[in-house]
């Protein structure tokens, strides 16, 4: 599941707690020393209207599991992100996959009334490029408590949990209607430079056309919809990111 | 009168019988329309007294096609059918005997795969012919195809994200054949609009013309119909008992008239599944070894004339010595299966056509005999005759094709024995007998000696095996083919840089694919995607 993306368990993920990490700080500048030289990140149905304004949104399939998932893409090629420029990330944007780094959710087992329950709870990359005692965001209070920046992260990792379970029903409905068909993107820079980009799926626009009204309406009452016209939209953002790479070569 | 052909009416519920219900109703059953408004209808009579063979089965690659026409899921199929991919076969000891002195004008040739893969560029470059000039290094089918290496590492043929039916390296399947019946019915029935009678079959009523008129039945009476396929089995109940169409018995050439079989369960379940067929030849016969995902089918075809049943058993349980404890192998339960080899001279006789073994049967070295179904039923489907009248013309359109397609598997069946180099008993020299082979291949093998099988030696539309699985047979196992007294400059550069191309292939295909049993798995539990 694409989930695993943000709740993979690694040795150097751990639960984040007041004790331990009391005097860590996260670093919130941008640029590859931090990780951000990504040319895709993972997105899901609640933040497409964000995420539409400046990139393409793309789905693809997990490699472990076959899986779709949707993601924003950054630039043409592995490594390269096409909105890093000068520690900075050139856009109003930042998918959220991005955002909470170094943040993860992981789940502990819990015993609640004699029930074993499963609980989400906030885990931390402590080996994480943006992990720093120096410099960045404290996490915590000095006589305790946690920080605004502490409590931002906790509220965007519980929006991404609950926005890629509702990923999974919106690529179960795209897959139910046919609405997925693979693409070839051939891109030619201005210096005649070519990329074929292949892997990649987007919406089948002549399937969604001859779409009955009562699956439309189907796809309607769970907000559906919107977001795949917010993915067709999303099309158009790959003209800049062609702008931006043939700036980056001429400049 | 009304000759029109309306009701088909299948006669067996083994594989043979939901395969052929299943392609011909997912060809011409609108199941949108209501029962009574259907132009064809198709009737399943199975007897529930017979049992169907059911050993675990090998298929060709043809059969994702077939499944896929009938709108089955391959997950699905995979989970209930107890089924693994194939990618071909692997053949053991057959150019020699384990302990035979090899001499240096017969380098050897201990094992060989055949593949599902076509050597590259098949139909632009005959690579049989620049492979000669380097077999001291590298085996026919390394050097043609990228497939054996991935075979050698227990590779699987594709990834969790490859969309069902598509892979990275051509394969068939490994399956359950009983399982694969009972999953067949399901679909057929449920999904197709194949209609299910359970009965038996008492009795067989003609018109004045001699077609069956209808068959009755125990229980629901008589089973009136327009077209009478026979899937019983061994019993050829129609084509054989009631038309009493002659078998012509194949055993002067294909010896093999017996098997044991057995089933051998997993070391654990993280033991490895082989994704290919392993034949390993033995003194007067062979052992096949087929993996399931829980457990591997495991049997040894012989001759009765060579072999006496007990010492059949002893080689079979010293097999099983390599996998298993000496209590296991020794107490593993056997099932013993007698077949006379051979098939009928015609198919398809007035208004009956018989598909699988009531057509014809011989050992399953290349496991062909699904493929056959699949390609009668496919025949039987797409030229499905509108009316009595024109029945006849199909009826001897279908008799030709398969009394070639029998001769074509008699040939290359045979060519495994006749080109074997083993002396340790009677069995593989009486194989090697001129008497024994036939004409046809005779003929092959003494221009073949001279020249590469391509093309013009086997007509490819109509061909069940390629000439490309003659090449992998008769160089796998170490034939003398001339080389060419001339091969182009131009052409021995593109050769070579298909063999290296090949390697690399390999090399790639091999970090990316998972292993067969890690496939499998990942299959049952997130199933492969649509697209």
């Amino acid at each position: 599941m694409a989930t695993q993306a943000v709740t993979q368990e690694q040795n150097n993920n751990v639960m984040l707690n007041s004790v331990e990490h009391k005097d860590l700080k996260v670093i919130t500048d941008h640029g590859a020393q931090y990780g951000d030289n990504v040319w895709y990140a993972l997105t899901f149905p609640v933040e497409f209207r964000s995420v539409q304004a400046h990139y393409p949104i793309f789905f693809q399939k997990d490699p472990q599991t076959g899986r779709f998932f949707s993601v924003a893409l950054f630039g043409f090629k592995d490594r390269e992100n096409l909105f890093l420029d000068k520690g900075q990330w050139q856009a109003s944007y930042i998918p959220l996959a991005i955002k909470r780094q170094p943040f993860l959710i992981g789940s502990q087992k819990i015993i609640e009334d004699g029930v074993q329950k499963v609980q989400q709870v906030l885990h931390i990359d402590i080996s994480h490029p943006r992990i720093s005692t120096q410099q960045g965001e404290p996490l915590f209070l000095e006589f305790g408590g946690n920080t605004s920046f502490l409590d931002t992260a906790a509220d965007m990792l519980d929006v991404i949990h609950h926005g890629l379970e509702d990923s999974e029903h919106f690529i179960d409905a795209l897959l139910k209607f046919e609405l997925l068909e693979s693409f070839t993107l051939d891109v030619e820079l201005n210096n005649g430079n070519k990329h074929q980009m292949i892997g990649f799926y987007t919406i089948n626009e002549d399937k969604l056309k001859t779409l009955a009204s009562a699956s439309l309406a189907e796809l309607h009452d769970k907000g559906y919809l919107q977001a795949i016209y917010m993915a067709i939209a999303s099309q158009a953002n790959i003209r800049t990111l062609l702008n931006k790479k043939n700036n980056r070569l001429e400049g | 009168m009304n000759n029109d052909i309306n009701r088909i009416i299948i006669i067996g519920g083994g594989a043979s019988g939901w395969l052929t219900a299943g392609i011909i109703a997912a060809e011409h059953i609108n199941t949108k329309l209501p029962a009574a408004e259907r132009a064809i209808e198709v009737i399943l009579i199975e007897s529930p007294q017979v049992p169907t063979i059911g050993v675990g089965e090998g298929t060709w690659p043809s059969m994702r096609g077939t499944l896929k026409k009938m709108g089955i899921s391959e997950t699905e199929f995979i989970i209930e059918c107890d089924a693994s991919f194939k990618q071909g076969s692997r053949f053991s000891q057959w150019s020699h005997a384990p302990q035979q002195t090899i001499s240096l004008e017969q380098p050897s040739c201990d094992s060989y795969y055949h593949p599902f893969s076509l050597p590259s560029q098949f139909n632009e470059i005959n690579l049989a012919a620049h492979w000669q000039a380097h077999k001291q290094h590298v085996s026919f089918t390394n050097a043609v195809s990228f497939q054996g290496r991935l075979c050698d590492q227990g590779s699987a043929p594709k990834q969790i994200i490859t969309a069902e039916y598509e892979c990275n390296a051509n394969y068939g399947y490994h399956l359950d054949a009983g399982k694969f019946a009972q999953f067949l019915q399901r679909h057929c029935t449920q999904k197709l609009g194949v209609q299910h009678i359970i009965d038996h079959v008492e009795h067989i009523s003609s018109d004045d013309h001699g077609d069956i008129a209808s068959v009755t039945t125990k229980v629901n009476g008589s089973v009136a119909g327009d077209l009478f396929i026979d899937c019983s089995g061994f019993k050829s109940l129609l084509l054989g008992e009631h038309y009493q169409v002659p078998f012509i018995e194949q055993k002067s050439v294909l010896f093999n008239d017996s098997a044991l079989a057995v089933q051998v369960p997993y070391d654990n379940e993280h033991s490895p599944i082989a994704s290919y067929t392993h034949s390993t030849a033995q003194s007067s016969g062979w052992i096949w070894d087929i993996g399931l995902q829980s457990r591997r089918g495991v049997g040894h075809v012989y001759s009765s004339a060579h072999i006496s049943d007990d010492n059949a058993e002893n080689e079979l349980r010293s097999y099983l010595l390599k996998s298993m404890t000496k209590a296991q192998a020794e107490s593993a339960s056997l099932r013993k299966i007698a077949f006379n080899p051979g098939h009928r001279a015609c198919f398809w006789t007035h208004n009956c056509v018989a598909v699988g073994i009531a057509a014809g049967f011989i050992e399953p070295l290349e496991a062909s005999a699904l493929a056959l179904i699949e390609q009668s039923a496919k025949m039987i489907s797409e030229q499905l005759p509108r009316n009595r009248q024109v029945m006849d013309i199909i009826a001897k359109r279908f008799n030709a094709k398969f009394q070639q397609r029998w001769r074509q598997i008699i040939d290359f069946l045979k060519l495994h024995y006749a080109i074997s180099h083993r002396d340790d008993s009677d069995y593989w020299r009486d194989n090697r007998d001129n008497s024994s082979i036939p004409e046809s291949l005779k003929e092959q093998l003494m221009l073949w000696q001279h020249q590469q099988p391509y093309s013009y030696d086997i007509n490819q539309t109509e061909a069940l095996f390629p000439a490309a699985s003659f090449q992998y047979v008769l160089f796998g196992m170490g034939f003398n083919s001339a080389v060419p007294k001339y091969l182009s400059q131009g052409e021995q550069d593109q050769a070579l840089a298909l063999f290296q191309q090949n390697s690399q292939r390999s090399q790639q295909l091999l970090k990316v694919l998972p292993s067969n049993r890690a496939l499998l798995d990942k299959v049952k539990q997130f199933g492969f995607p649509q697209i």
